[in-house]
């Protein structure tokens, strides 16, 4: 069997009494289109944040492409690009493109390769009228993608990104779906958060529902549908969070 | 290694970008000393160990620019990165714990000895002084802008507000440096109440008596022990602060 792109095991995280995280095991193949579902404080936030190392497993690890998530974290980030939920932008003194330009150099890329990497993701991305604003003159939607674009500066294989589309109107949805698409079709794993059912069910093989941070449910869209007697993984998730809180 | 350089970069531009607010200030308080002193109250208040009050002065208000901005810069620009959780971007890079810690540090470095330079420039000019051991006084410099560089990165992990920073530099720092030899030297306060006991107490006056020394040429036993005591607080610091970024303290949840 091929090495799994993403593997969790037992992962638990609790912040004093709360617990976050609840003995979650997944595996994430490679290639594959994965959707992380939940609502609010699920603990979605939290499993993405363990796999950079951002969160401190209290037990339970990790392994990316089979490296270690914790021991071997400096080869783990060179293969995922992360797009965190808030708008993470260091604006306080870099215009749009010097902050993907000191992007590409934090991840080892030389100084002509990370310009000229940085002028096809503002490209790509709609942003290169943009180039020499700061952050603070950007649209939510501009902020947005630029937050990607910096995800995929070092062209990672495994790409997350947690609920990125929260707040984006229904044009710009489409395009992030279209992006997404298109990632996936150069052979990414990506690995998506979201709380848009809509969106689970058009972009990802298969899907995980978190509640209270436990995995309550796994399976293709049309798997857990079917499974339920539902006709729309929306319903089957209202039923599971209700039963759950039940 | 161009990871490390371009975090590097990123610390140094950070200030160099605000040098209104970063390098020119503590540039222009310290000229305005040299003035008040040097050309004003200069004639009046004679002979120090042999050189003019402002001279003898001189060494002391250099590293007092040299020990708040080397503090200073990492302590901001840590809790800034923190603050605004753009810290994450080097948090999920390739870089080291420890090459984001050395990475900051220098930043802290560098505008200390950016500070000191133009400090020194102004002091030529005004006072006319000279640097006696220069590369004493070059390598003891430096090793003050270390080591109180790695006391800012300390700060700047620990504090959970803009304030705190603020309150490490008036409660800890000033009292430390102005009670630690800037204006005088141990034995023009003997037998002041009050001074005299805390200026002894306090390791900064060593380290000052030893840079003065390094600067206008005296016993090389005092620039040894401010050397030494100045190593020792940096190794303090720079590993105390190299085991809080490698444990992710404050910066991992
Ligand atoms: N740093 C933290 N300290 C304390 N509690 C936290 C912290 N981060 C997250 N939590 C809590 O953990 C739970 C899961 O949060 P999160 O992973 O952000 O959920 P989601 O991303 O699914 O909305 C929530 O109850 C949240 O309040
Ligand atoms: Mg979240």
């Amino acid at each position: 069997m091929r090495t799994p792109a993403i593997f969790i095991e037992h992962l638990h995280k609790s912040y004093g009494d709360l617990v976050a995280v609840d003995d979650l095991s997944l595996e994430i193949q490679r290639g594959e289109f994965f959707g992380l579902l939940g609502p609010n404080g699920a603990g979605k936030t939290t499993t993405i944040n363990a796999i950079v190392g951002l969160v401190k497993p209290t037990s339970g690890h990790i392994t990316v492409l089979g490296l270690d998530a914790v021991r071997d974290y400096r080869r783990v980030h060179r293969l995922v690009g992360i797009a965190f939920q808030e708008l993470i932008l260091d604006g306080s003194f870099l215009n749009v493109r010097e902050i993907l330009v000191y992007q590409a150099g934090y991840f080892g890329i030389p100084p002509r390769r990370a310009r000229a990497k940085a002028d096809e993701l503002l490209e790509r991305f709609g942003l290169w009228e943009k180039r020499s604003a700061r952050v603070q003159e950007l649209s939510g939607g501009q902020k947005r993608r630029l937050v990607l674009a910096k995800a995929l500066i070092h062209d990672p294989e495994i790409v997350i990104l947690d609920e990125p589309t929260a707040g984006a109107d229904v044009e710009m949805r489409l395009q992030l779906w279209e992006m997404l698409q298109q990632l996936h079709a150069q052979g990414k794993t990506i690995l998506l958060t979201t709380h848009y059912l809509e969106e689970a069910e058009r972009l990802c093989q298969r899907v995980g529902i978190l509640h209270h941070g436990r995995l309550v449910s796994l399976g293709s869209p049309e798997e857990l549908a079917r499974e339920r007697g539902q006709a729309h993984l929306e319903d089957v998730f209202l039923e599971l969070i209700r039963s759950e809180q039940a | 290694m161009i990871g490390f350089l371009t975090l590097s970069k990123r610390e140094v531009v950070r200030f160099l970008k605000d040098a209104i607010d970063t390098i020119a200030p503590p540039t222009i308080s310290v000229i305005l000393f040299l003035l008040i002193f040097g050309v004003g109250l200069g004639s009046r208040l004679g002979d120090v160990h042999g050189v003019p009050y402002i001279q003898f002065m001189t060494p002391g208000l250099l590293l007092l620019a040299i020990v708040r901005n080397a503090f200073l810069n990492p302590a901001y620009s840590l809790f800034q990165s923190r603050w605004y959780g753009n810290i994450a971007d080097f948090l999920v890079s390739p870089l080291s714990a420890e090459q984001i810690a050395l990475a900051v540090l220098l930043g802290g470095v560098a505008r200390g000895m950016i500070v000191g330079a133009l400090v020194l420039a102004a002091a030529w000019l005004v006072t006319g002084v000279s640097v006696a051991q220069p590369t004493w006084a070059l390598g003891y410099a430096l090793a003050v802008a270390v080591a109180f560089a790695g006391l800012g990165c300390i700060v700047g992990l620990w504090t959970r507000g803009w304030e705190g920073v603020g309150a490490i530099d008036t409660f800890v720092l000033d009292p430390l440096v102005m009670l630690g030899g800037v204006f005088y030297s141990l034995d023009m306060v003997r037998g002041v109440p009050i001074i005299e006991p805390l200026s002894a107490l306090n390791p900064f006056t060593y380290i000052t008596e030893g840079f003065r020394a390094a600067m206008l040429g005296g016993a090389e036993a005092h620039v040894l022990i401010g050397l030494v005591l100045t190593l020792a607080l940096g190794t303090i610091c720079i590993g105390a602060a190299l085991v809080l970024f490698r444990v992710g303290y404050h910066l991992k949840a």
